[in-house]
């Protein structure tokens, strides 16, 4: 019964995992054959990839995602800090029941509704315009890269709250009162004791919201205006018109490099801190 | 009675409790109609082609519908019927049509006996614009065999707010005029951006393109740098890639010139705004919509003679009728006259919208120019072109 328990989740992550990657990866290799595939071990997908225009969706795709994770950190970590040290638990409560509704709310609508937030007749604008602050709708509000991280934070940085308030509620209250009775001042404890610390969940949040926003399409989709391309978008594009090996090739370096930063996470801040951590057992 | 005979006797008791109750539960489920397989047919569509119901059909034929959402795109309608078993489910599908080459090549669909459509020969849209050896038959036929049921017509332009352009749009021009610099919206794909851009540029002698929608790879290249610089310059707001997208950014006024589709205009206008679709000097670009039968080697020969019943209703007045009102397409010529005649059977005002969408329907034929071709030759290059004017 024991071993069928070990079992469950090791079948699981291999049939529905392991396997649909593998399959993605081995098409990647394939080639196209009029509207089918058929198999083979060639590498033009990936020449027609790397050759292509598409490696500027690529590197804009990569910068985009650390940029945005940094700027959910910086609002992240702040929140996760103040909820975990600082507040009350009825408090922490509420708030944490708040950031878990983005996730109950569709994210196409979600992202719609910042569309009309942002738009040139949304109540943003109107709202300036009526203060006298500007003299026209301001239009880089939307449809631009400031609406396309605005989407990305939104959409991701609930993600990061939740890690970072666990590790950070898992530090021992022990060892911040040590450092304060040596004579630390509250900035010196914070940066030489809570932060190093909290590394392991900054870790998990960044790798939560790395990975999320390097497969994202709906964000770019709907606020990036004329053609703010993510990989995500431009694997879409090559299904549409039935490229599945071009698809695979570009999915495979996508899930290569979430896979890279998960092995520099594993290395960097082993998992089994985090969780001891988080578990008290640090 | 032994302990193992009893337990299997009570499982056995339990299993027929349980199927029993679940049985009378799922009958009285609205969605178990789906599943009684005699008795519905499996209609996937992309959406416009839903008349609101389906109660005269179902009282000719004794067959319901079941309409199933489907997405438009060639890869969609593939992979629904290929890896996720639509031919098994579906006993048809409507599309916009010249879909038939990949489905017809992959096995997908069957050939059309046009003797098991009375409406066929009634409908004279089918002779005036789909003759041989013009890109309208190919939108049906593939290797001079057919396989699509043409349900309604199209002509494709620019939709625009006519007070905020400040003047009537008559070309495909005004999607790159600089008087709208910034306050143009493209439609997320080659096969309508990408041609009309094209069309344009063709007619305008901007460019030497032979066929604006089946572009060799040099002419996409000059199409694709064309649309770029204009890009670079700021003449496109956005990308639109669905139909309420669309519709909020006229109606919204966050854009004033759309390339998009005639029902966006008709949705726009319901909200009170002057929306119109403009006449293009350049021409029409034509679409059809079309029936196709499933490939289903298992289906009874009953079900397929319910499915011809079906895309022959489709093919008939009232359906044509409802469609006309609702998209504004041309559909058949018996629906306009059949409204008029039977003004009971519609809405109030049905039937006037009927009788413009098909005077409208055919003068945008007369003045059609380029069938779009859904699967051009060179799709593969033309989609990579796009990604690269995307990326830009």
């Amino acid at each position: 019964m024991r071993r069928v328990l070990y079992l469950t989740p090791i079948v699981f992550m291999v049939v529905f995992a392991i396997c649909p990657i593998l399959i993605m990866v081995a098409i990647s290799f394939w080639t196209r054959a009029g509207f089918s595939v058929v198999p083979a071990f060639v590498f033009d997908a990936y020449g027609e990839f790397f050759g292509g225009a598409r490696t500027a969706v690529l590197t804009r795709s990569i910068l985009t995602a650390l940029l945005a994770t940094a700027l959910c950190l910086v609002v992240a970590y702040p929140v996760a800090y103040l909820l975990a040290r600082r507040s009350r638990p009825g408090f922490v409560r509420v708030v944490l029941l708040l950031f878990t509704i983005p996730f109950l709310v569709n994210y196409i609508i979600r992202n719609f509704s910042w569309a009309y937030l942002l738009g040139r007749t949304g109540p943003i604008n109107e709202t300036l315009l009526a203060l006298g602050l500007v003299g026209a709708p301001v239009d880089w509000l939307l449809f631009s890269t400031f609406s396309v991280y605005i989407g990305l934070v939104s959409s991701y940085m609930p993600f990061m709250v939740f890690p970072l308030w666990l590790v950070l509620a898992g530090i021992d209250q022990r060892l911040i009162d040590a450092s304060s009775l040596l004579g630390a001042t509250p900035l010196q404890t914070f940066l030489r004791v809570t932060l190093p610390l909290s590394l392991p969940g900054v870790f998990a949040a960044v790798i939560f919201g790395l990975v999320g926003i390097l497969g994202e399409s709906a964000v770019s989709l709907i606020l990036g205006g004329a053609g703010y391309e993510l990989m995500g978008n431009t694997i879409m594009s090559a299904t549409n018109v039935l490229n599945y090996p071009l698809a695979a090739a570009m999915s495979t370096v996508t899930v290569g490099l979430m896979v890279l930063l998960l092995v520099v996470w594993y290395r960097v801040a082993d998992i089994r801190t985090f969780l001891g951590q988080i578990m008290g057992r640090g | 009675m032994n302990n193992l005979s009893q337990s299997i006797s009570r499982r056995l008791a339990l299993q027929t409790m349980l199927a029993a109750g679940a049985g009378t539960a799922m009958a009285g489920l609205p969605w178990s109609r789906a599943f009684a397989q005699e008795a519905v047919l499996n209609l996937a569509d992309i959406g416009v082609g839903d008349p609101g119901n389906w109660n005269l059909f179902t009282e000719q034929s004794g067959y319901d519908v079941n309409l199933v959402a489907i997405g438009n795109a060639p890869s969609a309608v593939i992979n629904v019927m290929l890896a996720g078993g639509g031919i098994q489910t579906f006993d048809g599908i409507h599309i916009v049509g010249g879909m038939q080459n990949p489905l017809a090549e992959l096995g997908l669909i069957q050939p059309i006996d046009t003797s098991r459509l009375p409406n066929w020969s009634k409908n004279t849209f089918i002779q005036d614009y789909l003759q041989p050896g013009t890109p309208g038959h190919d939108y049906f036929y593939f290797n001079d065999q057919l396989y699509g049921i043409p349900t309604a017509f199209q002509g494709e332009s620019v939709c625009y707010l006519p007070d905020a352009t400040g003047e009537t749009i008559d070309s495909f021009g005004a999607m790159f005029d600089p008087k709208y610099r910034g306050y143009v919206a493209l439609e997320d794909s080659y096969a309508n951006a990408g041609y009309k851009a094209a069309i344009y540029m063709k007619t305008a002698g901007l460019a030497e393109i032979d066929q604006p929608t089946n572009m060799t790879p040099s002419e996409i290249n000059t199409v694709m740098n064309f649309l770029i610089e204009k890009k670079k310059e700021g003449q496109f707001r956005v990308l639109w890639s669905s139909y309420e997208q669309a519709v909020n950014l006229l109606a919204n006024k966050e854009v004033y010139v759309l390339d998009g589709w005639e029902p966006m205009v008709l949705d726009v206008q319901a909200r009170g705004l002057d929306c119109r679709y403009a006449v293009p000097k350049e021409g029409y670009m034509l679409w059809a919509m079309s029936g196709y039968i499933t490939n289903n080697p298992n289906r009874s020969e009953e079900r397929l003679a319910a499915i011809y019943q079906l895309f022959d209703f489709m093919m008939g007045p009232w359906y044509g009728a409802r469609l006309s009102s609702m998209n504004g397409y041309l559909t058949n010529p018996q629906a306009a006259p059949f409204a008029q005649a039977n003004p009971e059977l519609f809405e109030e005002g049905e039937p006037a919208r009927v009788a413009a969408a098909e005077e409208n329907g055919r003068a945008k034929f007369s003045n059609g120019k380029y069938w779009q071709f859904r699967w051009p030759t060179e799709v593969h290059t033309l989609e990579a072109e796009w990604a690269r004017f995307k990326a830009a």
